[in-house]
């Protein structure tokens, strides 16, 4: 398991031109995780930093990424100018033995984390420089604290490349489900529907590729388990929540103070160059999920939401229950395929789409796959060159683990397969694979 | 409720035909006859003497002659050829007989005769022609069916049925005589066809109920033979409400019963034009029509029907420039869609005006028009009307228009449908025309509909609610549709959408949207993505091998090519010439593989002098130098 949180040193934001004289170090920290260490260390820490970044640029106009000391390694991250995110991670410090690198840290997911750590703030609270700087430790604080402590990133290939997982509807109810948007978006032009889920798989994305992955990242990892739990402890459904209810505020919409607690993102909606200020109106009945997004200069008013609320009630519930009927039927099928003992996973790059034979449910996390076999899956990923445009890979582990990622038209594929074989055997059982899940799919031949 | 109003729709859904046919109207002289099989009528002028007109629709079968009055007429008639007159006059002898005159080219050739019924003491209720030659004299003792033969003269009786009768009525197009007996207790359909009677099923009426002349029509409608009867609540037999008319299905009609619902009671009129039944009312001087092929909810084999619309008057008709006074107690209505004034001497037919059917509706009703209208000989052009109206609208009419599509697609599936199976047995059966008068394909669609409004802010909703529905309907997308769908979301920047579509085959799979999308490439790359899925799925291996090639692909379009067996024709120079620009490791493997493929074939490596490859030969040896 890769245990994020105990391998996290510290975590820090600075900003040099923030006290840029000598007694101001402080106020360069934007943000310092953990927070009672105290302020000489994080000082020492960021000084630190500062200066490697700085030293680094007379030898790149790139920014410095990464510095490793025998006992720890800092991540560096610069999402906008003078901006930068430092993730400071523990490495075994006893010398082990060569081949023993179980613990090692693949430091691209460590990248990914602070990546989308960064992308999640820029979506609920704007870019870092347009904040007041006097602002910024204060919203740092109440961004970050909460985030880290409840992102636990478990071993699981879903975790290793963070993609979307897309429900494959037949083409009936996928039409039922885009009729609804447009009804609804024709209706109330002021709201723009801008995601439709169900469970955790997305159906419809009305984002770029980058906002959707975050925003849905913030519903499947914050908003919704908490409803879904609220839903366990409420017992029986109550006849109000069946018809559907806005679940952000959590509280449901219900008088004009809930009206000022919606809450604004930052998005690039599908018809937009750049990312504007939306309020974030997410519902929600029986799995299905509905989030809008409202201008920012929009008159939020109580009685469109009530209007709004009758409206879709009852559309959604009835399409929920037809997709619920799919699933259902889905599931039926495949459950006569007898499982099959290998492991794949897909990826495409252009529509973020992840799909994988591993139970990506976050109740009962995998343990069939070694971290180790996630690492070299993670190296795969971030080293473009391995694999390029196109290409295909193979490595065998020390305890038989054969690993083939295959590359082509902007998707991966890898499959993980544990059995003593040789490498044509591999090579053979991929293509299989390969022609039984990914048919109809066109990979570059070799 | 939202109102919907077709623009430029006529107020109206029925007219007289303009002009009238005019006659000597009825007068203390003139008698005025109609024959309802020929649509014809006759002024008969001081019994004949100072002359017989016969007038109809059709010009060519006017005229008018003489003949010497020898009583009052009953009933006059032409053989359906023109060449026979048979005229039924009330003479005090009471003999029961029929005179017959022959005619040549619509001029009496002076040859009389008459014939006597065979039951002596009978009264001659009526007679028909059913065919040329053969005329059925309905008595009050039964049907004599008997052959004339005009040379000789003479009639010979080729059947008869006793049946106690005291009415009946007759309906030209499906040759059925309906008796009525036990005064209008029991009901009995004779079919005069194939120089025979036959006996059909009686009708089951409520013996309590018995019903009158004035109640009963034998119509033709829908390819079954219905006796349309119209039931009045009365105080005497404890039924109340308003008046319903109750189509028993005499031949065809799957034995399902037709109740027609009119919330009127009084004074009735029946019509039939193109498979609609049109009842006229003249207290409230209104026509309702009714649709009974409408999708309807049976119960029992009962199907129960509103009116299409709402009831609406005929369009005010006009004689010698003035408007005539419509529903008017002159009129005589025949089926099926003649409307006589006796008094004023007009005869018109009925029309409908089906842009009229649109003027004025609920929203929900919409759907249902368009279903009425799918079933109407011309109806397509107020159903493009109707559309293109709701597509400018498609704020808000969304639901009503993919109601419409599914109306229409529907239609379109069943004959496809029925085509198939047709195909596959190889029977020839000429009925499509009938049962499907209006079709409406997808090409129709977009170059009716859909091409129009390049410009609506709600396309993209339309086509998607359009796809649906061809979806919903098992349709394969085809190329014009197609076509227009990607247009539409590429430039409306719903190119999201149209991925979705093309991963779900909501577009079809066709070379050409493959193309489509790999044109869109340059932009949005995973168009380009989809686009050589659907070509791999397509098997259009020649085509990928092109398309890599020109992305500067050289080894993947070799692989390629080599898994399609493609790679021994493919050009030297076009994959050197891409294999340039990838970069020197892909352009020495593929030089050498080429070589390879020229020793193979040709026994020696060398490029021949055709191939025009010179200047890659150049440029690896300056590689090979270099390295």
């Amino acid at each position: 398991m890769i245990d994020i949180i105990n391998k996290i040193d510290s975590f820090f934001i600075f900003n040099s031109n923030f006290g840029p004289r000598e007694g101001d170090e402080l106020k360069r920290i934007l943000y310092f995780y953990p927070g009672q260490v105290n302020s000489d260390i994080q000082k020492t820490q960021v000084g630190l930093c500062e200066a490697v970044v700085k030293f680094m640029t007379t030898f790149s106009s790139a920014p410095c990424e990464a510095l490793q000391t025998q006992s720890k390694r800092y991540i560096f991250y610069q999402p906008e100018r003078n901006f930068w995110m430092v993730l400071v991670i523990c490495i075994p410090y006893a010398t082990k033995l060569p081949g023993d690198i179980k613990d090692a840290v693949e430091p691209a997911i460590m990248y990914d984390f602070m990546i989308s750590s960064y992308k999640m703030f820029r979506m609920f609270m704007g870019l870092f420089r347009e904040i007041l700087p006097e602002d910024t430790y204060a919203i740092c604080e109440k961004f970050f604290t909460p985030y880290i402590s409840s992102r636990n990133i478990r071993n699981d290939l879903s975790n290793v490349i963070q993609g979307i997982n897309y429900l494959p509807l037949e083409k009936n109810t996928f039409f039922k489900v885009i009729c609804f948007i447009d009804l609804l978006e024709v209706n109330y032009p002021d709201f723009k529907c801008i995601s439709f889920l169900y469970n955790d798989q997305l159906i419809w994305n009305g984002l770029c590729k980058d906002d959707m992955l975050t925003l849905y990242q913030y519903l499947i990892h914050n908003l919704l388990p908490k409803q879904v739990e609220k839903e366990i402890q409420g017992g029986a459904v109550t006849a109000a929540e069946r018809h559907g209810r806005f679940i952000s505020p959590p509280e449901g919409i219900h008088s004009e103070d809930d009206l000022k607690k919606i809450i604004k993102v930052y998005l690039i909606r599908e018809d937009d160059n750049e990312a504007k200020a939306y309020y974030l109106v997410i519902y929600r009945t029986l799995s299905a999920t509905v989030s809008f997004t409202v201008d920012e200069n929009t008159n939020l008013d109580l009685s469109t939401f009530r209007s709004l609320d009758t409206f879709i009630g009852p559309k959604l519930s009835t399409i929920a229950s037809s997709i619920g009927e799919q699933c259902t039927m889905h599931a039926l099928v495949n459950a006569q395929i007898t499982p099959t003992d290998h492991k794949f996973l897909y990826f495409n790059k252009l529509n973020l789409a992840l799909k994988t034979s591993m139970p990506s449910n976050s109740l009962n996390p995998s343990t069939a796959v070694s971290p180790e076999v996630l690492n070299i899956i993670a190296e795969v990923h971030n080293d473009h060159k391995s694999l390029g445009k196109y290409g295909e890979i193979i490595i065998k582990t020390p305890d038989e683990y054969w690993i083939t990622g295959k590359s082509s038209n902007d998707r991966e594929f890898y499959v993980v397969m544990q059995k003593n074989a040789n490498l044509k055997e591999i090579a053979d059982e991929v293509k299989r694979i390969c022609e039984m899940q990914m048919k109809g799919i066109f990979f570059y031949p070799m | 409720m939202a109102e919907f109003c077709l623009h430029d729709s006529d107020q109206y859904y029925l007219s007289l035909s303009e002009p009238p046919k005019r006659f000597d109207p009825n007068s203390p002289v003139t008698n005025v006859f109609f024959d309802d099989t020929n649509g014809q009528v006759f002024t008969v002028r001081s019994g004949g003497v100072t002359g017989v007109t016969v007038n109809g629709l059709d010009d060519s079968k006017s005229t008018s002659f003489r003949m010497e009055d020898k009583g009052p007429i009953i009933s006059i008639k032409f053989s359906p050829d023109h060449k026979v007159l048979a005229i039924q006059r009330n003479v005090d002898a009471q003999t029961p007989s029929v005179e017959f005159a022959n005619f040549k080219d619509l001029v009496p050739t002076n040859v009389e005769y008459s014939h006597t019924c065979k039951w002596k003491n009978a009264k001659i209720l009526g007679f028909v022609w059913p065919k040329v030659n053969e005329i059925a004299f309905i008595t009050d003792y039964g049907i004599e069916l008997l052959q004339v033969f005009p040379e000789k003269k003479q009639l010979k009786t080729l059947k008869s049925t006793s049946f106690s009768c005291a009415w009946f009525s007759w309906c030209a197009q499906s040759n059925i005589v309906v008796l009525a007996g036990n005064n209008g207790a029991l009901l009995q359909p004779f079919s005069l066809s194939s120089s025979n009677i036959t006996k059909l099923q009686k009708l089951e009426l409520d013996a309590t109920r018995p019903v009158v002349e004035r109640d009963v029509f034998v119509i033709r409608l829908c390819e079954a033979t219905w006796c349309a009867i119209f039931r009045h609540g009365s105080p005497s037999t404890s039924v109340s409400g308003p008046t319903e008319v109750c189509l028993m299905p005499i031949t065809g009609g799957n034995g399902i019963l037709h109740i027609l619902k009119t919330g009127l009671v009084g004074r009735f009129a029946v019509s039939v034009i193109d498979n609609l039944l049109v009842i006229h009312h003249q207290s409230s001087q209104t026509s309702q029509i009714f649709d009974i092929m409408e999708e309807s909810k049976r119960d029992n084999n009962t199907a129960n029907h509103l009116p299409i619309v709402s009831g609406v008057s005929m369009k005010p008709a006009l004689v010698d420039g003035q408007e005539c006074p419509m529903y008017s107690g002159n009129w005589v209505v025949f089926q099926p869609d003649y409307i006589i004034d006796a008094r004023l001497g007009c005869l018109w037919k009925v029309n409908l005006i089906h842009s009229g059917l649109a003027h004025s509706l609920s929203k929900d009703e919409i759907p249902k028009v368009v279903g009425a209208l799918l079933r109407r000989q011309g109806g397509n052009d107020t159903i493009y009307r109707i559309l293109n109206q709701l597509v400018t609208n498609a704020d808000t009419h969304l639901v009503e228009l993919s109601r419409v599509f599914d109306e229409i697609n529907s239609v379109y599936r069943k004959w496809a449908d029925i085509e198939v199976a047709r195909n596959t047995a190889g029977q020839v059966v000429e009925k499509g025309s009938d049962t499907f008068p209006v079709l409406i394909s997808q090409t129709d669609m977009c170059s009716h509909v859909l091409q129009a409004h390049a410009d609506d802010k709600y396309l993209v909703q339309v086509v998607t609610a359009y796809l649906s529905s061809l979806s919903l309907h098992n349709m394969t997308v085809q190329q014009p549709v197609a076509e227009i769908s990607v247009r539409t979301l590429v430039t409306r920047g719903a190119s999201g959408r149209l991925r979705s579509l093309v991963r779900r085959g909501c577009l079809g799979e066709e070379q050409l949207l493959a193309c489509q999308l790999l044109s869109l490439g340059h932009f949005d790359p995973a168009a380009a993505q989809l686009a050589l899925d659907m070509m791999c799925r397509l098997k259009a291996h020649e085509e990928i091998v092109e398309v890599l090639l020109s992305w500067n692909e050289p080894v993947s379009a070799a692989g390629a090519a080599r898994q399609c067996g493609v790679w021994g024709a493919l050009p030297a120079r076009k994959v050197l010439s891409a294999a340039k620009v990838h970069g020197p490791a892909a352009f020495r493997a593929l030089y050498h593989a080429l070589l390879a493929r020229n020793e193979r074939e040709r026994g020696s490596p060398h490029f021949l002098k055709g191939e025009q490859c010179e200047i890659y030969i150049e440029y690896y040896k300056q590689l090979m130098e270099d390295s």
